[in-house]
């Protein structure tokens, strides 16, 4: 009797190591996916500025003085303008952490700074990715970052090194 | 028995599996939500790029409706349309307009703080400002706010100009900048100092009182001034931002004068020339940043009435403090620390036994440490001391001076706070928080909140162990 009940405990326990297993593999084949997929979306981003922008490579700290809104003008002498979308947005959060390498709460701080001294200026704010794209393609010395997917030729892409 | 065993293992390998099994649900669950996630993204991403032209043209040719397609899609209410209009319309010269406004609430269980906050508590703390700025010229900006602050006996809420700035641009190649700002300037010293009334760039409702006493606030608040500034790339390491003023100070208000010369005198204080300057070095990553600062303040006393024996004779008096500012930011975590040093030097003219060749040296510090629970909620503990005197940190030798006057008032030479809050984030334009401290001594209460009776030379009623709660609402654009 014990030994029956034993092999029937033993084989459900089996099947469970199975089917764990096979839950396993498919949690771990969703999760390299995700990452695949989040890798994938990563680099699918660009700095983008107005084709009137003379600047084709910028350098990270040059690009980060930008976004910090201490740089405000290209090296012909024109006007830099700063578009973002709003903090809580994912390209926003992405482009901070991976491009500029700051967290975007730091950003906030930075322009909270400059525009309640009266030292500086706060970027400007865009609600979608449709909008930044308008809004760079018709302001002049415009700077932002589009999804890859949203980029056309009204826009060019700057080289970051 | 060892059946026994095996089956009560296997049974415990089986409510093992079991746990397993649901972490392994939970993890699928957010797995697929977030696949779920990417595919939703994707294929709008792809809708949106395949009517990328069509959208085009319309934005090209109506900038506005594009602008207001997009924010009925976040079904904002009537307020954030018309700012998001306000914040997305091409204006000339790139004006923008921002403001604030908040409302605290204010309870302690002795003593007072903006208004009479140990009777039940008050609402008196209000501070509101709405400020504008101009880039007429590439090079050149100008910005200017109004402030109203209704704050106790100190502030009545009375709007008055708080900064107003020519800024230019002189040089500027990359990450190098120098400049020149011309104006009322708000002083740079420390890190809050610049911005210490805009409740969102406060780590608290009440900012650490030991370096940003709110008694002397107007002295230290702005001035006007000429500064040059600079931003200077540290080799691959981070940027060194530099300003330095020749300042004249606003001293013409009641609470500096009763912070400096211990009562509302009948004369003035004279404003002459002062120099403030500071130093603040980031990293690139703006994960570390390093500050000094230091002013150097004189002013001197204008006496009305010279033959009234209570009245001070013509004396100056110098204070030079300086402020090291330390701070570290992580993804959640910030740690900031601050200590100053206040040498204060009153000269031989004043008249008054009280202040004549008087000179000591404050010191005041604080830790704090800022965590981020989630972007909308966080918290804050601080432990925040002031010494009017270093070299006498009780108050006692104090006290030897005048037993008779200011035995038992030892804690007006010193205090140590100990505080916690807690801030929620609702939207990025609105925030509430709330806040608890525990106080031992009186060093930054205001005189005028606390008043000291006139005959004695007493405060009238102050405790040197208090609480103080308080609440607060912000609202930002």
């Amino acid at each position: 009797m014990n030994l029956f009940h034993f092999s029937l405990q033993a084989q459900f326990s089996r099947h469970c190591f199975l089917k764990t297993r096979a839950c396993l593999c498919f949690a771990l084949t969703l999760c390299l996916w995700v990452v695949a997929v989040e890798v994938r979306a990563n680099d699918h981003y660009e700095i983008v500025t107005n084709p009137g922008v003379n600047e084709k490579t910028l350098s990270v700290n040059s690009l980060r003085s930008i976004f910090s809104m201490r740089l405000k003008t290209w090296s012909d002498g024109t006007k830099i303008r700063v578009f973002v979308l709003s903090d809580e947005d994912q390209l926003h959060q992405i482009v901070s952490k991976e491009k500029l390498n700051v967290f975007p709460y730091q950003l906030r701080s930075t322009w909270d700074r400059l525009v309640f001294s009266g030292t500086g200026q706060a970027p400007i704010k865009v609600n979608s990715s449709e909008e930044m794209l308008a809004r760079i393609a018709t302001t002049p010395g415009a700077i932002g970052y589009l999804w890859r997917a949203n980029i056309n030729e009204n826009v060019n892409v700057l080289e970051i090194k | 028995m060892k059946m026994l065993t095996c089956s009560r293992l296997s049974s415990y390998f089986s409510s093992s599996v079991r746990w397993l099994g649901k972490g392994v649900a939970v993890l699928w669950v957010i797995g697929a939500a977030s696949v779920q996630a990417q595919q939703l993204d994707q294929p709008q991403k792809q809708s949106e790029s395949a009517q990328a032209p069509v959208k085009w043209v319309q934005a090209k040719d109506l900038p506005a409706e594009a602008t207001e397609a997009g924010n009925t899609k976040e079904k904002p209410g009537v307020v954030s349309t018309v700012l998001n209009w306000w914040h997305s319309t091409d204006r000339p010269g790139d004006l923008q307009i921002h403001g604030f406004v908040s409302q605290a609430y204010i309870t302690t269980s002795d003593n007072d703080v903006f208004g009479n906050s140990d009777k039940g508590g008050s609402f008196g703390l209000t501070e509101a400002g709405l400020n504008a700025s101009l880039r007429p010229l590439p090079r050149l900006q100008l910005s200017a706010q109004v402030l109203s602050r209704r704050a106790g006996e100190g502030n009545s809420g009375m709007p008055r100009l708080d900064y107003a700035i020519f800024d230019y641009r002189l040089y500027s190649q990359e990450v190098n900048q120098f400049g020149i700002r011309v104006g009322r300037l708000k002083n740079p010293f420390g890190f809050y100092n610049e911005t210490r009334d805009v409740a969102f760039t406060r780590p608290s409702i009440m900012l650490p009182q030991s370096i940003y006493f709110d008694r002397t606030r107007n002295l230290g608040l702005s001035s006007d001034s000429v500064q040059l500034y600079g931003d200077t790339a540290v080799s691959d390491w981070g940027t060194l931002s530099t300003q330095f003023g020749v300042t004249l100070p606003v001293v013409n208000n009641r609470d500096t004068e009763s912070s400096l010369l211990g009562l509302v005198r009948p004369g003035e204080l004279n404003r002459e020339i002062s120099y403030i300057g500071r130093g603040i070095f980031e990293t690139n990553d703006k994960r570390l940043r390093l500050g000094i600062s230091g002013i150097w303040l004189n002013t001197s006393y204008d006496p009305k009435k010279l033959h009234s024996p209570l009245e001070l004779g013509p004396g100056s008096l110098e204070f030079t403090p300086v402020i090291f500012s330390a701070q570290y930011n992580s993804e959640r975590w910030t740690l900031t620390s601050e200590y100053a040093i206040r040498p204060f030097s009153y000269d031989r003219n004043f008249k008054s036994t009280k202040l004549n060749g008087q000179h000591f040296v404050g010191e005041s510090y604080y830790f704090q440490g800022e965590y981020r629970f989630t972007p909308k909620w966080e918290g804050f503990l601080r432990y925040d001391a002031l010494f009017i005197d270093r070299s006498d940190r009780d108050g006692s030798d104090w006290i030897a001076k005048d037993p008779a006057g200011r035995s038992g008032l030892g804690h007006s030479r010193f205090a140590k706070d100990i505080a916690v809050g807690i801030r929620w984030n609702v939207t990025p334009a609105f925030m509430l928080r709330a806040e608890y401290h525990h106080v031992n001594g009186t060093g930054w209460l205001s005189g005028l909140d606390n008043p000291i009776d006139l005959k004695t030379g007493r405060p009238i009623d102050t405790h040197q162990y208090w609480d103080l709660f308080a609440i607060q609402a912000s609202y930002r654009f």
